[in-house]
């Protein structure tokens, strides 16, 4: 797994990388430099291997972690208190067989990958519609608000980055980093909720929660597509927030490293325009710390996501996850999990191989 | 309240401008005393601190009994005006305090002990334990955290303890990452290989030499990973994964926002906010005092910041 090391120090839990990255782009790189043509062709396979066993754990995982915990799923089904009340030992055999609960862990265990194999997570309590399409139905949502926010604060803060690192005004530094790191910190349900209440209770601009208005299939395509611009908007503004933050510094910090360098020394004495230095020159390679910031930034994004999901009681895949622990809907539970884990770390192999691409040196 | 805070931190307080390097810095010492991010960061934890130490002299209602209407707007009775089932929200809050300095003390040394033990001894064992602690550390980290998390504290049952016991999981790999590389470091170090041809066991050297040559290295992540664990158990317990009958500020957030149309009382603002806000300062008072022992002790900060 140290493959996937590089930039995958942290899922977005830990500010280090980011600091160390804001302030030493250098940081990011390996300090030994391999032989490159060995390394280079074992690049593939290392990758897609430590890929293929995060998999293969996360799947043992969802599969394990429910079974080692205190509190069994059918006891919290069929107990008193619960809405899904169930009385009889004949009807709580019949329960445990439907949701494979019955024989030996292993066998339990091949039974669930035999599932798994063929598409099938199982049945959700709550709503007794298949995880699967309850999963495929949250999966939209979420990617519209990840795909927007990380795209928007990537262009935004590498725009901004290049220009201050590229002018790099020393006095304000210190302030406006302390000032950026601690908005990075601002709590998404704190920034969200005030958000909703100014925007929309107060001003009344815009829709209070949700992804789209009810019965919206109706609409004309062009107001269907308002309507949900206007059910994103809060969310998208808050994620974008706190991602733009880190673009901007560790742009900004690679920019600077590279002012000094002497391809720029060089370009300048040719008479290259400014522009051209900045732009093509510079920023080219002030982009590639920038990249093995993506996983961190994955990992943010998702946790962020999760509450915001909460906050604007967001369809996708993190108010799917919450609201089945909220109803103790365990096939649900487990398969968006599965679901999202899964997809942070298929992106961050993908992050992890252009990494690689664009940084040769980035190995082992 | 946070643009003042904004607002107050003057210009850097960088002891050696990058312009001037054969200036002799001034001791790291008084650059501390003076820092400004320093002085409010310690304020704020002191402030902290000493409210979780005093809660119960400095709240005027038990925070869990319903001592008038629900839902009322602030007034001499109750500061902060009551919750649903009418509760002191200014009690909620000053008890919430305890918490969250649990999460921050607790969950921080926790983190960073379990991160030394298979951060630093590993690593100097060398061979398949290094390569092992490594491999797992790694692999932990390469993990989508959060709805780990999730699943972990939704599973094990509405806890406190839960919770503390996730974060501190959540923090022990990124803690054993960053001091297993500056392990590596130092194991290679002039002193260290002295001190070992000089007769030193490992014990001893570790001691004497390794970990005072880690010191500011574990001040500044205890700091950096108290501000995470407040964030990450405040967050937590805002999803509803705590024990319902605890006090803590996630949770009052969870309360304040799940109300079905809460939004359109005017009493809102009053509920949310101040436990919102008390996340925010406590998280910046740790990530101020973070950033003020960085450049101390961290040269490659003086030179780029």
């Amino acid at each position: 797994m140290t493959d996937i090391g590089g930039g995958a120090v942290s899922a977005g839990l830990d500010e280090g990388p980011l600091i160390e990255l804001a302030m030493d782009p250098k940081a990011a790189r390996p300090p030994e430099s391999p032989s490159p043509g060995r390394r280079r062709r074992r690049m593939w396979p290392g990758v897609l291997g430590a890929y293929v066993g995060m998999i293969a754990a996360i799947i043992t995982l969802n599969f394990f972690l429910p079974r080692f915990m205190p509190g069994d799923p059918i006891t919290a089904l069929v107990s008193r208190g619960s809405s899904t009340f169930v009385y009889g030992e004949a009807s709580k055999t019949k329960l445990k067989e439907f949701y494979g609960l019955n024989g030996s862990l292993p066998s339990q265990f091949g039974h669930y990958l035999n599932r798994l194999a063929h598409g099938d997570l199982g049945r959700s309590i709550s709503t007794n519609q298949s995880v699967v399409h309850d999963v495929a139905k949250a999966i939209p949502w979420t990617l519209l608000l990840i795909t927007t926010s990380m795209l928007l604060s990537a262009g935004i803060g590498l725009v901004l980055g290049v220009h201050a690192g590229w002018r790099r005004d020393k006095p304000a530094d210190r302030v406006l980093m302390t000032g950026l790191l601690s908005a990075r910190e601002f709590p998404q349900y704190l920034l969200g909720s005030m958000l909703l209440f100014f925007f929309a209770v107060k001003l009344g601009w815009l829709p209070i929660g949700g992804a789209e208005t009810a019965f919206s299939s109706d609409f004309s395509l062009w107001h269907r597509i308002t309507d949900i611009a206007r059910h994103a908007a809060l969310p998208i503004i808050v994620l974008t927030a706190g991602l733009t933050v880190s673009y901007y510094l560790v742009m900004r910090s690679g920019m600077v490293d590279e002012l000094g360098s002497d391809y720029l020394m060089l370009g300048r004495a040719k008479g290259l325009r400014n522009r051209r230095l900045k732009y093509r020159y510079a920023a080219r390679n002030a982009l590639v710390p920038v990249l093995s910031l993506t996983a961190v930034e994955i990992g943010f994004a998702v946790t962020a996501n999760i509450i915001i999901e909460q906050v604007f009681s967001y369809p996708g895949l993190g108010g799917l996850l919450l609201g089945s622990v909220a109803s103790r809907d365990y096939p649900t539970m487990q398969g968006a999990f599965l679901v999202l884990s899964v997809g942070i770390v298929t992106v961050n192999a993908i992050a992890d191989l252009t990494y690689r691409r664009f940084d040769p040196r980035a190995t082992g | 309240m946070t643009a003042t805070i904004t607002e107050a931190v003057p210009a850097p307080a960088d002891p050696a401008p990058a312009s001037e390097p054969e200036r002799t810095p001034p001791s790291p010492v008084r650059a501390l005393l003076f820092s400004p991010l320093m002085v409010i960061g310690m304020t704020l934890i002191t402030i902290l601190v000493l409210t979780a130490l005093f809660a119960p002299l400095l709240a005027p209602y038990n925070p869990r009994a319903v001592t008038g209407p629900p839902l009322q707007l602030p007034s001499a009775r109750h500061w902060l005006g009551t919750d649903i089932p009418g509760r002191d929200n200014l009690s909620q809050l000053i008890y919430g305090t305890r918490t969250s300095a649990v999460a921050a003390v607790v969950g921080s040394s926790l983190a960073l002990l379990f991160g030394i033990l298979l951060g630093v001894l590993p690593t100097l064992l060398g061979g398949f334990t290094d390569r092992a602690a490594n491999r797992v550390a790694v692999f932990m980290l390469a993990l989508p955290m959060f709805p780990l998390l999730i699943m972990i504290a939704a599973l094990a049952g509405k806890s406190d303890t839960v919770v503390l016991v996730v974060v501190i999981t959540a923090g022990i790999w990124p803690n054993a990452r960053i001091l297993r590389s500056k392990t590596l470091g130092l194991r290679d170090a002039g002193f260290i290989t002295a001190a070992r041809g000089f007769g030193g066991g490992r014990l001893y050297v570790l001691r004497r030499h390794l970990l005072p040559g880690m010191g500011p290295l574990l001040m500044v992540r205890w700091v950096e990973w108290a501000s995470t664990a407040v964030a990450l158990s405040a967050g937590l317990a805002f999803l509803g994964l705590v024990d319902p009958s605890s006090s803590s500020w996630g949770l009052m957030i969870n309360r304040a926002t799940t109300q079905q149309g809460i939004y359109f009382s005017p009493m809102w603002p009053w509920w949310a906010l101040p436990p919102g806000f008390a996340v925010l300062f406590t998280i910046l008072s740790f990530l101020f005092v973070g950033i003020a022992l960085e450049p101390v002790f961290n040269p490659r900060w003086r030179r780029s910041a």
